[in-house]
């Protein structure tokens, strides 16, 4: 990520160049975590909107002790959880140590699915599968996976210890493989 | 290793972040237990899936109404 003390001076002066900075660097970043929470569009957008509009209001106290990333998307995880929690309650995740689920699929489909489903399938697949995770563990796969932040960042956006969050990125993985498993050998099975 | 460790360590393998001892035994272990080693390759292809397809982004349109609204926002709450 960018040099944050630079942008946010400039964002002080309410420079319009920072503001389009700061817009291309993080809008789309913070819609897929609030979109990949809250699973509707207007929901997300309003949900980033909301995050800038916070920024804007705090620029002046804005103490630089995190990162403008971090705390834009930690803002956004709040937001959408609470927009979640207003429609009903959060799924419990175990605790950290708690044993693993173990494997129930052993089909090997790493081969299979560029060559057997098309775009728009595979496409369902993947959003079915992680929408069915737990949002907690939904939102730290987002962050690793998809937008590629390491284990200490996505700790602090979420709150919790680096040792928490890698343990939340492990069950979310070993989950979305057994449902991917099992989307893809019915979808291989219904075509013998 | 057994199994259970090696699901264990599975996402530290995957990531590199196994010291070299726990790494040459997942290794040994994976070489001989098929079951491990379909999780392992369909554990690091759901990973690739999800990296190479997770990034929507917002529509064009949608996008331009959200820059323009923040913008006007940004640079003077007067204009309200
Ligand atoms: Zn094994």
């Amino acid at each position: 990520m960018p040099d944050d003390a630079n942008l946010l001076a400039a964002l002080r002066e309410r420079s319009p160049e920072a503001f389009r900075e700061l817009f291309e660097l993080y809008s789309d970043r913070l819609y897929r975590l609030a979109l990949g929470l809250l699973r509707d569009e207007n929901e997300a957008e309003d949900v980033v909107q909301d995050a800038f509009l916070r920024l804007f209001e705090k620029l002046d106290g804005f103490e630089g002790r995190s990162r403008l990333g971090t705390w834009l998307y930690r803002i956004v995880h709040n937001l959408s959880l609470d927009r979640l929690r207003a429609k009903r309650p959060l799924a419990d995740l175990p605790d950290e140590d708690d044993a693993l689920p173990l494997p129930v699929s052993f089909v090997d489909w790493s081969q299979i699915p560029e060559k057997q489903l098309t775009e728009a399938e595979l496409a369902r697949y993947l959003d079915q599968a992680i929408a069915a995770l737990p949002e907690k563990l939904r939102a730290m796969f987002i962050l690793s996976e998809v937008e590629g932040l390491p284990a200490k960042e996505c700790a602090q956006i979420l709150e919790i210890s680096v040792s928490a969050a890698k343990v939340r990125l492990h069950r979310a993985r070993l989950l979305l493989r057994e449902q991917l498993s099992q989307a893809f050998a019915e979808s291989t099975i219904s075509r013998e | 290793m057994t199994c259970e460790e090696l699901l264990q360590y599975l996402s530290d393998y995957i990531d590199n972040e196994l010291d070299e001892d726990l790494t040459a035994e997942a290794r040994a272990h994976l070489a001989t237990c098929h079951n491990c080693k379909v999780v392992l390759d369909t554990t690091r292809k759901t990973i690739f899936l999800y990296r190479e397809r997770g990034k929507r982004a917002i529509s064009a349109e949608r996008r331009q109404e959200l820059f323009d609204k923040l913008q006007t926002s940004f640079l003077g709450k007067a204009s309200e």
